[in-house]
């Protein structure tokens, strides 16, 4: 195990090592360079101080120097300085990674929630109309663009009903619990965790579908297996034998793609966070593009790309220790 | 998402494998038999008949095919045109509504419905270019991989692993940051998202298919490796293919109206289903129908590929039943 956890980490950091490579070599692709954009934004600027800025900037060395000295920084947590709001980089990322984090925690949750029952029944009720009325809402959410559900609750829950905010962020939901609770005013954590609602619906959606039919074939799969059989004939009540015996097992091939679902699930932020107005990292990749301000997209494209490496090693490690199965495998 | 789509490989016991291994057949009898055209046509022909995922979803894709095909001339407006009266025109369906203009008309005046006809064609051309070229260039290197294994082998699936540690937007945006957006940085961030899914699918069918017997038959018979590639491997490989690139087109179409919706895809003021949706968000209070046109039609052509897709799933390798 010790060496399976090794080689995976190794094999982790290399990739990263890429990416960190891929991320520095960006701003030698772009037409122009940083310091043509900010001479752009400021007509004062004399050609030597261009040249000044870049050897500075040390846009004038090779690209694997400037590789090095950009790795070398980021370890350090300097991640450069971005051009549009000259505040560094890597402090505008961790200001609204939070925001991100949690509201991914959120998605996943009510995914998992709503598509482990969903899955359990129509396994169980196979061919029947709840199983089909199951793959309609499957085939709804592989085929509904995460924006245009957005746009719709928002329709709905805020524009006609009234319901629910359209967009913004009053802080953590989850930072509120302790304070709800020993208040007992369960109305602060409300106050927060309104606000997430409808863009976690909306980023969960699309996971709903496919963890329910993932689920689904799972169970059914399990469900055939001897030792179900055994169970039934042992005389077990029907319902330790599907809640214990068969959905702990049917639930491990989703905890591999919930990991996978991670990438999507990034890249899903990166439209929602824009129709609510979600001050997370999404949010902030799309502006930096808009604003072409280069350091801040490698910052935000490092960033994410890392986290995503880390969490998938995280689960594939996880996966391993609860499959013992996959030792051997 | 560029990964919920993924096909895990076939066994060798599928019926569909059972037939390739006919070492006499010539190149075109081979690449026949793997997917008789015939008794192929027949089946998928008789299983659309009797399933109603297929024959929804291919009626689906017929209709915006034809949309996008005749929308010039269906079109009952100039999309460009903006007449002041029809500034936030209601729909039809609404009290006020007219029929002059169906789907109502937008801030700027012009007729929804035109520009939900013409947005069609957006679409399906950045479908069809994204999807031609990823499943082009994917295919042949997952072929190359998978036949020649060893260096090539560890270098092309390197580079997948390095791909797949950023997430399918993001490597987009990255394209999209360094051309600028528009309709040809589109084409391309996309078609580089998606090669993998192809090249990965490919790949682990070439491994199997290459250690038939047939493969080795041609060897000795002097075949070269790339006749060997382009005749007798990858037509084996087409009926993955064309599953993956079904399902793709729906990503693609759903991904181009998501950057078009970012201001990062097609630019106004060419009519596209994201850009609408996108202009229609600000005037959700006052004229819902802006967003509900183009968003109807993404979501039908999307429902339709999908099913269609599906369906097609489900003939190719029943066991592989997503929905």
């Amino acid at each position: 195990m010790l060496r399976l956890v090794l080689t995976r980490l190794a094999y982790a950091v290399l990739v990263m090592i890429g990416v960190t490579f891929v991320v520095a070599s960006l701003i030698k692709l772009i037409p122009g360079d940083p310091v043509d954009i900010m001479a752009a934004g400021n007509p004062g600027m004399t050609v030597e101080d261009m040249d000044k800025l870049r050897h500075e900037l040390g846009l004038t060395r090779p690209i694997l120097e400037q590789f090095f000295i950009y790795a070398k920084n980021a370890v350090l947590g300097d991640l450069g300085i971005s051009i549009r709001q000259r505040v560094p980089a890597a402090g505008l990322i961790w200001e609204r990674l939070p925001a991100t984090a949690e509201l991914a925690f959120w998605a996943i949750l009510i995914a998992l929630a709503v598509a482990i029952p969903i899955g359990i029944v129509t396994a169980l009720k196979r061919d029947t109309a709840i199983d089909y009325a199951g793959t309609v809402v499957a085939v709804l959410g592989v085929s509904v663009p995460g924006f245009l559900l957005g746009i719709l609750l928002i329709l709905v829950f805020s524009v006609n009903l009234r319901w629910l905010p359209a967009s913004g962020f009053r802080g953590s939901a989850l930072a509120s619990i302790p304070s709800a609770i020993a208040s007992g005013d369960p109305s602060i954590f409300w106050n927060a965790f309104r606000y997430f609602i409808l863009p976690s619906i909306s980023l969960a959606f699309v996971l709903v579908a496919i963890n329910a039919r993932l689920v689904r074939s799972s169970m059914i799969e399990v469900l055939q297996q001897d030792y179900i059989t055994f169970a039934r004939a042992k005389g077990l009540p029907i319902r330790i034998i599907y809640l214990r015996h068969a959905l702990r097992n049917a639930l491990l091939p989703v905890l591999t793609v919930v990991g996978l679902q991670l990438g999507s699930l990034l890249s899903g932020t990166i439209v929602i966070e824009t129709v609510f107005a979600w001050p997370g990292i999404g949010r902030l990749a799309v502006q930096a593009v808009h604003w072409r301000d280069y350091p801040l997209i490698q910052a935000v494209v490092l960033i994410s790309a890392l986290l995503f490496v880390f969490l998938n090693l995280v689960v594939d490690l996880l996966y391993r220790w609860i499959d013992p199965r996959a030792h051997h495998g | 998402m560029a990964n919920a789509h993924n096909l895990t490989p076939i066994d060798p016991a599928d019926s569909l494998s059972v037939t390739l291994a006919d070492p006499t057949a010539h190149p075109r009898q081979t690449a026949a038999a793997a997917f008789p055209v015939e008794t192929a046509g027949t089946r998928i022909r008789q299983a659309l008949l009797r399933s109603a995922k297929g024959m929804t979803g291919l009626a689906l894709i017929l209709l915006v095919l034809l949309v996008a095909l005749l929308a010039p001339m269906i079109v009952p407006h100039d999309p460009a045109a903006q007449i002041l009266e029809w500034r936030f025109a209601p729909p039809a369906w609404a009290a006020e509504g007219s029929v002059t203009n169906l789907l109502g008309g937008d801030n700027l005046g012009r007729d929804i419905l035109t520009r939900v006809l013409l947005g069609a064609r957006v679409s399906i051309a950045v479908a069809l270019i994204v999807v031609s070229i990823a499943s082009v260039v994917g295919s042949l290197l997952g072929a190359v991989a998978g036949y020649f294994g060893g260096v090539v082998d560890a270098v092309i699936m390197r580079l997948i692993d390095f791909q797949l540690a950023f997430p399918f937007l993001l490597l987009a945006l990255i394209f999209m940051a360094i051309l600028g957006p528009g309709f040809s940085t589109l084409v391309l961030a996309l078609s580089f998202a998606l090669w993998i899914n192809f090249a990965r699918v490919v790949r682990s069918e070439t491994l199997r298919i290459r250690s038939l017997e047939f493969i080795d038959a041609a060897h000795s018979i002097g075949v070269s490796h790339s006749r060997i590639i382009m005749s007798h491997v990858l037509p084996n490989v087409l009926p993955a293919i064309i599953v993956i690139a079904t399902l793709d087109i729906a990503l693609v179409i759903i991904a181009e109206a998501a950057l078009s919706f970012l201001g990062l895809g097609v630019q106004p003021p060419t009519p596209s289903w994201g850009l609408m949706i996108s202009e229609g968000r600000d005037f959700l209070h006052d004229a819902p129908w802006m967003v509900l046109g183009p968003g109807i039609a993404v979501l039908l052509t999307s429902i339709g590929i999908n099913l269609f897709g599906d369906f097609l799933r489900d003939i190719y390798d029943p066991r592989l039943q997503r929905l």
